[in-house]
């Protein structure tokens, strides 16, 4: 390519895109305003309609942020906010566990990628935001410290990690294999830490703690069950593949708030155990259900002779799917599977409400048991569920005609 | 190899010297046959051209000799092994088996070498380091040594084409199927796989390739083998299909592809 004015000297030669991007900033600037905010005189008007709007929300943020509003119901309940009802002398585990994960993040940033300009400028401002909150009042200097350490442990972690060469070799491999089993061992070892040898029962998690512990709960334990699931319905096996499928249909049937109630009030009966475990296992297997589907349209998605090639080479069924069929087709469902963790991060709020119901339910079941209707209560709730289900039902055959008439299932 | 010893498939004696042997195959899809009592006899070393126009049950056919499809009728003999239900018979069928296909079909998410060396590793439970070294030396053998790190998608098709030799190779098979290696592949590369498809063919290599490449085919085949409507219409010599063929089938696709 370089050498192709030479070859072809009637071509109009541009200099090279380095040689144009080094015109000076403000030049530079001024095109991209003249082109993107200034182009017509519609186009002006709106840029200065726009302009005056964003100047009054950020005016008015602004002045609620440091003027009108009063933080102090943010600083003084903090902890409240934060760890809700966990055991204040215990607070030493949350600490570990946030290190760990902090120290985890640098580890896994330093052997994949890189931490550029944004990524240091957003953990200063989260930082700043973070101390803001935890050293406002003065109480808590050892928080301050102990998250100043936690950061130290991030960019610790990255510093060795990021100067680790990065092609393949066999300590390349090795410190691969170490951060990633880090990584999957990385639940378990917080739980523990966090509720194991004498911290805290589950019922005291609270707060944000509790929705920091949950998602992730949620999404793990989603991953794992999701796998066999899709590989399940996948099968040519019509036992298999109706019995997954029905799962999949009856769970994306109800909404997750119905689920988390009949985690509240039916499975009490069945499996009993504390209502947070209970929550638990319900996000569990709600999240399952949506990456099952996800996992199995990037089956779908993956040219068939990936595996016939797999075969060809003398792999078996299990090592296919192993080394060849699911590492692609997770790949290709990481997109859908992000959104569907954000998804699961927003909705644990829902396990927020139904928590209160906790002890209405306890004081409840013995008065409410005079009431005539009490026995059919699981009727109404199966009433509810079945309607929710039929709606969500059809509205995923909808998207499989859809999906049929376009073409995308098919191979 | 280990396989051999570990899984003692069923050979059959009478028959060693014929290393494939197709009997009265018959393949269906659906309702549909594509293959319509198929019976040959390949030897070994031997190097077969299987010619016919699109949808004439090529593919179908050298991809029942390695079981990708099922054959419904006859029987399939290969290297004494038969193809049968018996997962040890289709295992040891498929580790003496290599096959190339029409898109290649690395696998995008390794690299090169693990491309190859997998097969040996996990199949023949070879250690890393000796897999790597006979991936080496067969990346010299189709001549790109240079591309071992890299992954499938930054190599042009013909690179691709020639890693996916290799990885067959690698599991170092009796026999080998093509199935048109050549076709995805831009008129500038087709020459470099043809290469490297000949030199294996001199090397002694039992191949059954599916092509439209006639120089290939009057060049380097044995035989040739010439499909239409799913039956073996004509077969014989390359000498006897470009100067004097028979029947007016196989006359008709001569005429539309040379
Ligand atoms: N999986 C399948 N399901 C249904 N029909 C199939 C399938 N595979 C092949 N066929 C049909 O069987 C016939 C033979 O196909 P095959 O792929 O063997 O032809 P071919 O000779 O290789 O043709 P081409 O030169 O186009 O590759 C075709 O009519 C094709 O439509
Ligand atoms: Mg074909």
């Amino acid at each position: 390519m370089v050498d192709m004015p030479a070859q072809n000297p009637q071509r109009i030669v541009l200099p090279p895109h380095r040689e144009r991007a080094r015109r000076p900033r403000i030049v530079r600037f001024r095109e991209w305003a003249r082109r993107n905010l200034f182009n017509s005189r519609a186009g002006t008007a709106l840029t200065i309609i726009t302009a005056a709007i964003l100047a009054l929300i950020v005016y008015g943020v602004v002045y609620f942020v440091f003027v009108d509003a009063n933080w102090r119901v943010i600083t003084e309940n903090r902890w409240l906010l934060f760890a809700g009802g966990y055991p204040m002398d215990q607070e030493w585990r949350l600490w570990f566990s946030v290190m760990f994960v902090f120290l985890l993040i640098g580890l896994t940033y330093g052997t994949w990628a890189s931490l550029g300009r944004r990524d240091h400028l957003f953990i200063v401002l989260a930082s700043g935001f973070a101390i803001l909150l935890l050293a406002h009042g003065g109480a808590a200097i050892w928080s301050t410290i102990w998250y100043l350490i936690a950061v130290g442990l991030l960019y610790a972690g990255y510093a060795i990690m990021i100067r680790m060469p990065r092609d393949a070799s066999r300590g390349r491999t090795l410190q691969q294999r170490s951060v990633a089993g880090l990584l999957v061992a990385a639940l378990p070892i917080v739980l523990i830490v966090l509720l194991a040898f004498g911290g805290a029962r589950p019922r005291e998690l609270e707060g944000f703690v509790l929705n920091l512990v949950l998602a992730p709960v949620g999404i793990a334990g989603g991953l794992i069950i999701a796998i066999p699931l899709a590989l399940g319905r996948a099968s040519r096996m019509r036992a298999i593949s109706w019995t997954c499928t029905t799962y999949i249909e009856v769970v994306r049937g109800a909404p997750l708030l119905g689920w988390l109630f009949v985690a509240l009030f039916i499975l009490d009966d069945v499996i009993g155990g504390e209502l947070i475990v209970r929550a638990m296992v319900v996000l569990a297997v709600f999240t399952a259900a949506y990456m099952a589907e996800y996992i199995r349209g990037a089956l779908q998605a993956l040219p068939h002779g990936q595996s016939e090639a797999a075969h060809a080479v003398g792999l078996n069924q299990f090592q296919s799917m192993q080394l060849i069929v699911m590492p692609q087709a997770l790949r290709i469902s990481i997109p859908p599977m992000v959104g569907q963790a954000i998804s699961i991060w927003k909705d644990t709020t829902l396990v927020t409400v139904i928590l209160p119901l906790r002890e209405l339910k306890g004081n409840a079941d013995s008065a409410i048991a005079q009431f005539e209707f009490t026995p059919d209560r699981i009727e109404a709730y199966v009433f509810v569920a079945v309607v929710f289900w039929v709606v969500a039902f059809i509205m995923s055959r909808i998207s499989q005609r859809v999906e049929g008439s376009l073409g995308i299932g098919e191979r | 190899m280990t396989t051999e010893t570990e899984a003692t498939p069923t050979r059959d004696l009478e028959s060693m010297d014929d290393i494939i042997i197709a009997e009265n195959v018959d393949k269906w899809f659906g309702d549909f046959q594509a293959l319509d009592n198929i019976s040959m006899r390949i030897k070994e070393h031997e190097i077969v051209v299987v010619l016919g126009p699109s949808g004439s049950g090529k593919s179908t056919f050298i991809r029942c000799l390695n079981r990708l499809e099922e054959h419904d009728a006859g029987r399939i003999v290969i290297d004494g092994i038969e193809m049968n239900d018996d997962v040890r018979n289709l295992n040891a069928i498929r580790s003496e088996v290599g096959m190339v296909f029409q898109q290649f079909n690395l696998f995008p998410h390794l690299s090169v070498m693990n491309n190859i060396t997998l097969g040996p590793r996990k199949v023949r439970r070879m250690p890393k380091l000796d897999a790597d070294a006979l991936a080496m030396q067969l990346l010299e053998r189709v001549g790109i040594p240079e591309q071992a790190e890299k992954y499938p998608a930054q190599l042009s098709g013909g690179q691709q084409q020639r890693v996916a030799i290799a990885r067959a190779l690698a599991m170092q098979p009796k026999i080998m199927l093509f199935d048109e290696p050549t076709s995805a592949l831009d008129p500038e590369m087709i020459k470099e796989v043809l290469d490297v498809m000949q030199e294996l063919a001199r090397s002694g290599m039992t191949m059954i390739v599916v092509t439209h490449e006639m120089g290939f085919a009057r060049e380097v085949a044995d035989r040739l083998i010439f499909f239409d409507e799913g039956s073996l219409v004509e077969e014989g010599t390359p000498q006897h299909f470009f100067e004097n063929p028979q029947e007016d089938r196989t006359k008709l696709f001569l005429s539309q592809i040379l």
